[in-house]
């Protein structure tokens, strides 16, 4: 029986168009499409390639919900997997395959996805598999060769490893030990002092180093107010959260030149609020930011500003916010920022 | 002299004396009561929760043990600062612990977040205190009081009753500890530094008696905290507090202290306040190494209380003690997203990698209904009743990630 795939590609992939069409929404096109046929030539009778579903690269990185409409696209041609890129080292076309990955695999459907080691989505992939592509386009042959290599595989039940150019997180689950913490701390210790310098049960994460933007001219920039310190109207209308924050909201600013207590509040649950909520400006600083528009310091302050809660927030989240304002300032033409942190 | 003397409570009940015998606890329901009488409370009730209940304790503040020094209403100096006098207690007498019971308050105060305990099904198994007997007291605030003067009444009162139940098993008995005999020279010298979240009002910590947000890393006798000279007031980060009944049992300075003279010689503890801002978390830091260095620590075990903030305070004494030499082991909670795969830690040493791990805060658990609550009605966090079945990060389990090691949760990795 032939297994039926599904392909995801970005907008320029898909043939639709660069930089200017990377605000397509999700769509679908029969059959393979651009890098597809090729995928479609290596995975020969055995697998077909029955849709090839697409997005522009801001509209998936940045439109919230775009991973899961994109996903009801591909679970409609009721496919046995599905293959995302190769995305090489692009950002938000890297963040799409993994977020649409992560995805896929939740609402159980088998996912593979082709980045670069470096590309940033490579810890939003979630429980997907992720297998290594090239660095750039360039490398397109060799990248498609092991994902054909990897569907063959996935399909018949075999396990894919580093020699399959298998990347990324194996899942750290909870389990109970045997003995509490404290006793396998005094253990690990004294081994250590023994010799096994190396011993450890958590793993050294590495992160990314963000190289800053070049400095702007803020008299003449317009300037973003973005806080990670939970300020939102007060009753939380919008529900954000306190702790473990999943979403990000935005609220008007509009011609507004101060934050009233009473009417604002903070809902972060790592701190002590009874200050914040006393002059809401100790989080979002408004006030002096609306001075230094009137004195021509700052060019123009944005009419809106950002917010989550930064409180236990994991870091695939916060990159994905991170990813998601950038876009969105982009388009609001914003080329300065000022994020308070608690 | 010091020690404990321990007395295993088997069976609880409530009635007209408070007594134990024979392993059977029984609490005056009235006397109770009347330990929490206080301007700022309208009424309590109490009442037990023990393991294979079908009860889920919500909103849980904090867990006392029941332990006592001596007779009369400063307990022999127990819980120096609140019943007893405000000043260390050594030469004092051995404490009497009631061992397997807790005495919890709970129910709502601002700032605190929703921890809950289950009694029975598979949340029984992730909190300590699903295997103890809880005496559980609800309160109602008295109409016009501040939560402030609330807060302050709940801790004197669970306090002052864990002395009174603890005085019923006073008597003639043997001290757990046999007498410290000097140890082998040649055995690594090790100490522990705790780490208490000091951040304000509804997160604080007290040491005798006092809040310690703006002291220094200061040096205690592990038997001043048997005595119950740390006292929590934190009830943020249910899974990451460490309650005062966490603190009266603190696992490492027991753990260093039963092998004291087998395979190490213990030193002893400096508890240390985790500061807010980033200076004086630095200097906090190496105040603390050093004080390990001038005690002669060759290792030390760090453990802290909250999220990851608190991981800095960790992370930075590691690399501190590293750069003077000293070993060291600290214990950190994952935050690894609910599938594991983000990276476990925010904050990690540099240098000095010696982690162990307490779980991970965000892994989803399913939880099964139950027939009774207490507490409360609903658990807000989740908008659930709260005697509806649950799927809920670990993180809202109260001590489910014992930073201070009084848990065995701990993470693997799991190959698909």
């Amino acid at each position: 029986m032939t297994a039926r795939v599904v392909h995801y590609l970005n907008q320029f992939f898909a043939g639709l168009g660069g930089e200017d069409k990377a605000d397509t929404p999700p769509g679908v096109k029969p059959g393979a499409v651009g890098p597809g046929r090729k995928l479609q030539e290596l995975l020969g009778a055995d697998a077909q390639i029955v849709a090839t579903v697409y997005c522009g690269d801001d509209h998936a990185a940045a439109e919230r919900g775009a991973p899961a409409a994109i996903v009801q696209l591909i679970a409609r041609e009721r496919p046995d997997i599905v293959v995302l890129g190769p995305a090489f080292t692009s950002g938000r076309y890297g963040v799409a395959c993994a977020l649409v990955a992560a995805a896929a695999q939740r609402a159980g459907i088998p996912a593979i996805a082709s980045l670069h080691p470096d590309n940033p989505g490579l810890d939003d992939a979630g429980a997907a598999i992720v297998i290594a592509s090239g660095a750039s386009v360039r490398e397109m042959g060799p990248s498609l060769e092991r994902i054909a290599q990897a569907v063959r595989k996935r399909l018949a039940g075999e396990p894919l490893t580093d020699a399959d150019g298998r990347i990324g997180k194996t899942p750290r689950k909870n389990v109970l030990a045997t003995d509490r913490s404290a006793l396998r701390a005094v253990d690990l210790l004294l081994a250590r002092m023994k010799g096994d310098k190396g011993r450890t049960e958590v793993p050294v994460p590495r992160f990314d180093r963000i190289t800053p933007a070049p400095p702007v001219d803020p008299a003449k920039a317009r300037v973003a107010l973005l806080t990670e310190g939970g300020l939102v109207p007060q009753g939380n209308p919008d529900r954000l959260e306190s702790a473990r924050a999943t979403r990000w909201l935005r609220y008007k600013i509009g011609e507004k030149t101060g934050l009233k207590s009473g009417e604002h509040m903070s809902v972060h649950g790592g701190f002590s609020t009874v200050w914040a909520n006393q002059d809401p400006h100790r989080i979002l600083p408004l006030d002096v930011a609306r001075e230094l528009e009137k004195e021509g310091a700052i060019g123009e302050l944005f009419g809106e500003y950002f917010v989550t809660t930064g409180n236990g927030t994991t870091v695939p989240n916060a990159r994905r916010f991170g990813v998601e304002w950038a876009a969105e300032l982009r388009r609001a033409g914003v080329q300065a920022a000022v994020l308070t942190a608690t | 002299m010091h020690g404990l003397i321990s007395h295993p409570v088997h069976r609880v009940a409530l009635g007209g004396v408070t007594r134990y015998e024979n392993g059977l606890l029984t609490v005056d329901e009235r006397g109770a009561q009347v330990a929490f009488r206080d301007a700022a409370l309208a009424s309590v009730r109490v009442t037990w929760a023990s393991p294979g209940d079908s009860v889920r304790i919500i909103k849980v503040l904090d867990a006392v043990e029941p332990r006592t020094k001596g007779p009369g209403p400063d307990g022999g100096g127990i819980f120096p600062g609140f019943v007893g006098p405000a000043r260390p207690q050594s030469g004092g007498a051995p404490a009497h612990v009631l061992t397997g019971v807790a005495l919890i308050t709970a129910g709502y105060l601002p700032r605190a977040q929703e921890g809950l305990i289950d009694m029975s099904g598979p949340g029984a198994d992730l909190s300590p205190f699903g295997s103890t007997h809880n005496l559980v007291i609800e309160f109602t605030p008295a109409a016009g009081a501040s939560w402030e003067a609330v807060d302050v009444a709940l801790r004197t009162g669970l306090l002052t009753l864990a002395n009174r139940i603890a005085q019923s098993a006073l008597g003639p008995s043997r001290s757990d500890h046999p007498p410290v005999r000097p140890s082998a020279a040649s055995l690594p010298r090790i100490g522990a530094i705790t780490n208490l979240q000091t951040q304000g009002t509804f997160k604080d910590v007290f040491v005798y008696g006092k809040s310690f947000a703006r002291e220094r890393p200061l040096p205690i006798d592990a038997h001043e905290l048997f005595a119950g000279a740390v006292v929590s007031g934190q009830y943020g980060h249910p899974a990451l507090k460490n309650p005062t009944y966490v603190h009266q049992n603190n696992p490492v300075a027991t753990e260093l202290l039963k092998r004291d003279g087998k395979d190490l010689t213990f030193v002893g503890v400096i508890i240390s306040p985790e500061p807010v801002d980033q200076a004086a978390k630095e200097q906090i830091s190496a105040q603390a190494a050093q004080l390990c260095a001038d005690l002669k620590m060759d290792g030390v075990v760090l453990t802290k209380e909250g999220g990851g903030n608190a991981d800095a305070d960790v992370a930075l004494k590691m690399d501190a003690l590293d750069t003077l030499g000293i070993a060291s082991v600290g214990l950190f909670a994952e935050m690894g997203g609910p599938d594991g795969t983000a990276p476990p830690l925010v904050v990690p040493p540099d240098r000095a990698t010696g982690m162990v791990s307490t779980g991970n805060y965000d892994e989803l658990v399913t939880l099964s209904a139950m027939e009774r609550a207490l507490g409360g009605e609903t658990v807000d966090v989740l908008s659930a009743p709260a005697t509806a079945p649950l799927t809920a990060p670990t993180a809202v389990i109260y001590c489910s990630l014992s930073p201070m090691g009084a848990g065995r949760l701990t993470c693997r990795e799991v190959v698909q």
